[in-house]
């Protein structure tokens, strides 16, 4: 045992793991102080926690370097799009704890509520700054398992404890053909790195041709269900209207991000080699993903149901970026998120605002008459959702245009006219809502359980769409920027 | 000579265990039937210079898999009538699958892929450095990271496991330990003249 030899050294670049290393602390600390708060002051282990989830958006803009960084022999990246993303993710942490703090007053065992929403931004920030297989799934399940106990954490809800099971067996299902796919790129390749798996795939010869095939195919659906695309997207609705409303807030944004820069990351990266042959099954997959997205939406009556379609719907105007392939059609995407978490957020407050006689105001028609009671919440919604729908010189406006014209400037123009298409389909039911809050008469007195948080997060995101709406240029340049050095 | 007549009896008796876990009466004796197997295997494991693989078979699956079957087993009693009508329900997609799976090996085996010496283990190799050694090596060094992520993904599944089943009972006792800290002897002594 005395001549053993360690072929590695110690890890360089420790420090650009600061903002992960912080997160997994504080979340145990957090744990630990958590037993000392009483019950009726759980609202400070909440404030500890966002004060957490912003401290590490401001180490991860710290710890930012000039050019990219690897850690721990290769496996961990960090350059200027890991910390564009980490940034939204820690943000989407944040405004879901805020929303959290009066829907979930109520429950019990607050404190583990609040870390395993710490834990999931951990693992969502190990997916952003992933350049391994190996981390990237780590990350993926850490996020996962998260997120399956915290739909579920309304136990005596029993739709909640549903929607978790649900989610729990269909993310298991996906996470297996995930990892089926990546053993395919491994054997072909003998990589787990995205870049090695690159230029194996590209050294491969004919024979793998099949093996390199149901690689991408399995890859590809198993992130597909993680970003819900049609016609993968089968969880979303359920988990969406089960789970406590922040955590569909929460689980509408991070997750997506972080998904999709993994997303990014392996079609540039590990399957460069293919981009016909990816483009040809995104394609299909954008255009079920807006029809069913958008369609479905239609019919529903129930709110959070309906926002769920309306995100699918999303996600298949945000895959025209991955289609594109290039720097521009990936900044679009950074774009797009940013926006849609702020307009997301906004919306989800003011749905947990919303309470008619102490049961949550979820159904459409309970939007009807706001105005008349509410004028000033009424105009958030109202601009939340044109924002939502696209409407001009809002910020959903700036973020459809980014992709649309990012996938022109590569050549599917047919694809971005369909994508109209959907999208003034989409246009109608996010302009229904607007219709029952200005036209039509109140039927139940509204009942709104108000607190600041909740007036701060519906005046922040308010503000940030119409800003952005106005402003577009600074943040299409961030996203730009922190692209550039991706291809 | 020697190698081959150890496969036979591990092989053999693995064969024959798993036999059991199927046929076996009591669904007790099926999962001592499967410990019996998995121990076998384990040996199995040996044989190709996969002693890391061989412990952590025993350790991880006989026992603590196992013993958490046993545990379900035991509190869930199953009728043995249950049984039996299961059995002829699942007979044709059983046998189904079993054919298939019979197919998958006739052709793998066949194939010439899996000629005797194409794949060497360590030991053939020269190796003077035992496969757990050398997975403890890369394990702390270079997979370091993903290591401690797997730590915290644990973490994670306790706290979520906990979460997600405790309850708090109305009529269970619960112990006050700042009432039982406070307590002064006036509390529970009394002079009592006789």
């Amino acid at each position: 045992m005395a001549n053993v030899v360690f072929p590695y050294p110690f890890p360089e670049h420790l420090t650009s793991l600061m903002p992960e290393i912080f997160v997994a602390i504080a979340a145990m600390a957090l744990l630990l102080i958590d037993l000392f708060i009483a019950q009726d002051k759980k609202s400070i282990t909440a404030w500890l926690a966002i004060t957490v989830s912003l401290i590490a958006a401001l180490l991860s803009v710290n710890v930012m370097q000039s050019e990219a960084v690897t850690a721990f022999y290769g496996f961990f990246l960090l350059d200027h799009f890991a910390v564009l993303a980490k940034v939204l993710i820690c943000l989407g942490t944040a405004f879901g704890m805020v929303l959290s703090i009066q829907y979930m007053k109520d429950e019990e065992h607050l404190g583990e509520y609040y870390v395993l929403m710490l834990f999931a931004t951990l693992g969502m920030m190990l997916m952003a700054s992933a350049n391994n297989f190996i981390i990237m799934y780590l990350g993926l399940e850490l996020m996962a398992l998260c997120i399956y106990v915290l739909v579920g954490y309304q136990r005596k809800v029993l739709r909640s404890s549903e929607a978790s099971l649900k989610y729990f067996i269909l993310g298991a299902l996906s996470s297996g053909m995930l990892l089926y796919g990546v053993t395919f790129l491994y054997g072909v390749s003998g990589s787990f790195n995205f870049a090695g798996i690159g230029t194996g795939l590209a050294a491969a010869g004919a024979d793998a041709h099949t093996a390199i095939m149901l690689g991408l195919v399995f890859v590809i659906a198993g992130l597909a269900f993680k970003v819900s695309m049609a016609p993968f997207h089968m969880w979303t609705p359920d988990a969406y209207e089960g789970a406590p409303t922040p955590i569909t807030a929460f689980m509408s944004v991070g997750p997506k991000v972080a998904g999709f820069v993994v997303f990014i990351r392996i079609l540039a990266d590990a399957l460069p080699s293919l981009q016909n042959e990816y483009t040809m099954i995104l394609t299909g997959l954008a255009v079920l993903t807006m029809a069913v997205g958008n369609l479905a939406a239609i019919a529903q009556r129930n709110i959070k149901r309906m926002l769920a379609y309306s995100t699918i719907g999303h996600v298949g105007f945000i895959m025209l970026g991955l289609i594109a392939a290039n720097t521009d059609g990936y900044a679009a995407i950074m774009v797009y998120m940013t926006i849609y978490m702020f307009m997301n957020m906004g919306a989800f407050a003011i749905i947990i605002l919303m309470n008619r006689e102490g049961i949550p105001g979820e159904l459409i028609d309970d939007f009807a008459g706001l105005s008349r009671v509410r004028p000033v919440y009424a105009m958030a919604m109202g601009l939340l959702m044109f924002s939502l729908a696209g409407i001009p010189f809002l910020g959903g406006f700036w973020a459809k245009y980014a992709v649309f014209m990012a996938a022109i400037e590569a050549g599917h123009l047919y694809l971005v006219l369909y994508a109209l298409l959907f999208s003034a389909v989409g246009a109608f039911y996010y302009i229904r809502i607007v219709k029952y809050i200005y036209f039509d008469e109140e039927r139940v007195a509204f009942n709104f359980e108000e607190s600041s948080p909740m007036q701060l997060t519906v005046l922040v995101t308010t503000i940030a769409i119409v800003v952005l709406g106005i402003f577009p240029g600074p943040l299409m340049d961030i996203c730009k920027q922190a692209l550039a050095g991706l291809l | 000579m020697l190698e081959s007549a150890f496969f036979n009896l591990f092989a053999g008796l693995c064969v024959l265990s798993a036999l059991g876990v199927v046929t076996a009466r009591n669904t007790m004796h099926s999962v001592m039937f499967l410990v019996f197997c998995f121990f076998n295997a384990a040996g199995l494991f040996f044989l190709l210079d996969a002693e890391f693989l061989g412990v952590i078979l025993i350790l991880v699956y006989v026992g603590a898999v196992m013993v958490l079957f046993m545990f379900v087993i035991m509190m869930l009693e199953q009728k043995k009538d249950e049984l039996k009508s299961s059995v002829r329900q699942y007979l044709s997609l059983g046998g189904v699958i079993a054919v298939l799976l019979l197919m998958e090996f006739v052709a793998a085996a066949s194939s010439g892929v899996f000629v005797h010496g194409a794949h060497a283990t360590a030991a053939h190799l020269g190796q003077q450095i035992n496969n757990t050694e050398q997975i403890g090596q890369v394990l702390y060094t270079k997979y370091l990271l993903g290591f401690e992520i797997a730590a915290i993904i644990l973490l994670v599944a306790l706290i979520g496991a906990v979460v997600l089943t405790i309850r708090k009972r109305k009529d269970a006792k619960y112990q006050n330990i700042s009432a039982q800290v406070k307590v002064r002897r006036e509390d529970r002594v009394r002079k009592v003249r006789m």
